[in-house]
C-alpha cells in the first residue's frame, strides 16, 4: 500500500514538474514577444493595438513614445494617462516624466510660435507632472533638469526670503508669468 | 530683620529650580549646500520632555505643500517615554538662476502639562540651492534643449528562466528515477547485482544456506538474463569474459548447489558459507570494475 502510494506520488511529482516546465516556457515566450513589441515601438514601427491592450504597462509606455515621435500628442496623452497608476514607484515616476515631456514639448512649440495663451497651461501641467515624478523618485535627474527647463519657461510668481523680492512683488508677479527663455546674459 | 532677609533669599534660591517643559532639544540637519531642484532634505528633531509633559502632534506641520516651492513629503514621530524623535522629509522645487540661499521655515511645537501649555520653537534652517541649467539658452537641433523621454525598460525574464531551469532539472531527475525503477537502465542494474546479493548473504547464517544459494543463483541469472546452469558456464564466460577468472569458484558453486539441493543428508558447515560469501565478494569487485 505504502509502496503504491509512494510510486503514485513520484508520478504526481513528475506531472507537476512537467506542468511547471510548460508554464515557465510559455511565460518566457510571452515575455520575449512583449519585449520584441517594445523594441519595435521604440524603433518607430507601430504594433497591433490588441497586443498593447492585453500587454503590460511597459508596452503602453513604449506606444506613447511612438505616438510622441509621430507628433500624435493626443494619442500619446490618452495612452500615458492609462498607466499613470500602474507598476511600481519607479515606473510611475517614469510615466509621469514622459507625460511632463509631452506637455513641455508642446509648450515650447507654442512659445516658439508666440502662442503664449496656449503655452501657459501646458507649461503649468508640465511642471505639475515633473513634481509628481520627483515626489515618486527624487533621484530622477532628467526630471529635475526638465522641471528647471519648465520653470525657466514659466517662472513661478512667488519669490522667497529676499527683502528685495518682497518690495517689488507686484512687478515680479507681472513679469514672471510671461513665458519664454532668457536669451543669454546681459 | 536680617534673619527675615536671609530666609527670603533662601526661599528665592530654592524656587529658582528649572521648571521648563523641555529637558533636551536637538536638531540634526544635513549639509547646508549642494542641493538642486527636486532634492529631498531630511531633518530630525529630538525633544526630551520633563515627566507629565506631552508633545501635541497636531502642532507639527502637515504633510503636503508648505509653500510654492517646498513640500513636506513625510513626517513621522517616534515616541519612547519622554523622548520624541520627529523625522521630516522636505522636497524643494525651486529653480534658481544662480546659487541661492533658501530657508526651511521653522515652526512651533506645542507641549502640554495638565492645563498648562508650553512651546518649543524649531528655528529656520538655511541652505544653498544651485541651478542645473546654465543661464544662457542652450539649443539643440530640435529647438530648446531638454532631456529626452525615458524609454521603457525591457521586461525582466530572470524569474522565468530560473523557474524553467529548476522545473526542467526536477522533471529530468524524476523521469530518470522512474526509468530506473522501470528497468530502463539494465546496465546500471547489472552493476549492483552482487552488491545486493552480498548484502543479503551477510545477514544469513549457515542454517539459511538454501536462501544464500538462491540469492547467488538469482544474481547470476539476472546477469545472464536467463537461468544459468552449470553446463552453460562457458557461454556465460563468453558473454562476460571478466568473470573468467572466477571459473573455478563458480564451478565449485554449481557443484555444491547441485549437491545441496538434490542430494539428501548433506551437512552444511560454516566454511561453506564463508566460501560462498567470498565468491560473492569477488564477483562484486569484478562488477564494479575494481578487479
Amino acid at each position: 500500500m505504502i509502496r503504491t502510494l509512494r510510486h503514485n506520488m513520484i508520478w504526481g511529482a513528475l506531472a507537476f514538474s512537467i506542468i511547471a516546465v510548460i508554464f515557465h516556457a510559455c511565460s518566457l515566450y510571452s515575455v520575449y514577444r512583449e519585449n520584441q513589441l517594445i523594441v519595435q515601438l521604440i524603433a518607430g514601427r507601430d504594433v497591433d493595438v490588441n497586443n498593447v491592450v492585453s500587454g503590460p504597462p511597459e508596452l503602453r509606455l513604449a506606444r506613447a513614445l511612438y505616438f510622441k515621435q509621430k507628433h500624435r500628442y493626443d494619442d500619446a496623452l490618452s495612452t500615458l494617462s492609462l498607466i499613470l497608476d500602474k507598476g511600481d514607484r519607479h515606473f510611475q515616476a517614469q510615466a509621469r516624466y514622459n507625460l511632463g515631456n509631452l506637455y513641455l514639448e508642446q509648450a515650447v512649440e507654442k512659445v516658439e510660435a508666440m502662442h503664449m495663451n496656449e503655452a501657459l497651461p501646458l507649461a503649468g501641467l508640465a511642471k505639475q507632472t515633473y513634481r509628481q515624478a520627483l515626489a515618486l523618485d527624487s533621484q530622477n535627474w532628467d526630471a529635475k533638469y526638465n522641471l528647471e527647463v519648465a520653470m525657466r519657461l514659466l517662472p513661478e510668481m512667488d519669490r522667497v526670503n529676499s527683502s528685495d523680492d518682497n518690495q517689488n512683488s507686484q512687478k515680479a508677479q507681472f513679469w514672471t508669468t510671461v513665458p519664454g527663455f532668457p536669451r543669454g546674459l546681459p | 530683620m536680617r534673619i527675615l532677609l536671609v530666609a527670603l533669599l533662601l526661599l528665592a534660591g530654592c524656587s529658582g529650580s528649572n521648571n521648563q517643559a523641555v529637558s533636551y532639544f536637538h536638531i540634526e540637519t544635513p549639509r547646508p549646500f549642494g542641493y538642486v531642484i527636486g532634492d529631498e532634505i531630511p531633518q530630525r528633531i529630538i525633544i526630551e520632555t520633563r515627566p507629565d509633559v506631552t508633545l501635541q502632534t497636531a502642532s507639527l506641520p502637515a504633510k503636503g505643500p508648505i509653500n510654492r516651492w517646498l513640500n513636506l513629503n513625510r513626517i513621522s514621530v517616534i515616541n519612547t517615554g519622554q523622548h520624541y524623535q520627529i523625522d521630516l522629509l522636505y522636497q524643494v522645487f525651486y529653480a534658481p538662476l544662480e546659487v541661492k540661499m533658501l530657508t526651511l521655515p521653522g515652526f512651533k511645537v506645542l507641549l502640554k502639562q495638565g492645563e498648562q501649555t508650553d512651546s518649543q520653537i524649531i528655528p529656520d534652517w538655511s541652505f544653498n540651492l544651485s541651478p542645473l541649467r546654465e543661464l544662457a539658452v542652450r539649443k539643440s537641433d530640435d529647438g530648446e534643449y531638454m532631456r529626452p523621454d525615458a524609454a521603457p525598460s525591457l521586461l525582466p525574464n530572470t524569474l522565468n528562466v530560473y523557474g524553467l531551469v529548476v522545473s526542467l532539472c526536477l522533471a529530468f531527475l524524476i523521469a530518470a528515477y522512474l526509468c530506473f525503477l522501470y528497468g530502463y537502465f539494465p546496465k546500471l542494474l547489472r552493476r549492483t547485482l552482487f552488491k545486493q546479493a552480498l548484502r543479503k548473504i551477510e545477514a544469513l547464517s549457515k542454517s539459511d544456506m538454501d536462501q544464500a544459494l538462491t540469492t547467488v543463483h538469482q544474481a547470476l541469472n539476472s546477469l545472464y538474463r536467463q537461468p544459468l546452469f552449470h553446463n552453460q558456464l562457458s557461454h556465460f564466460f563468453q558473454l562476460n569474459p571478466q568473470y573468467q577468472q572466477m571459473s573455478s569458484e563458480l564451478d565449485w558453486f554449481f557443484t555444491y548447489s547441485n549437491r545441496y539441493f538434490f542430494t539428501s543428508g548433506m551437512v552444511v558447515v560454516q566454511l561453506d558459507l564463508e566460501k560462498l560469501k567470498e565468491l560473492c565478494k569477488q564477483c562484486r569487485k569484478i562488477e564494479r570494475g575494481s578487479q
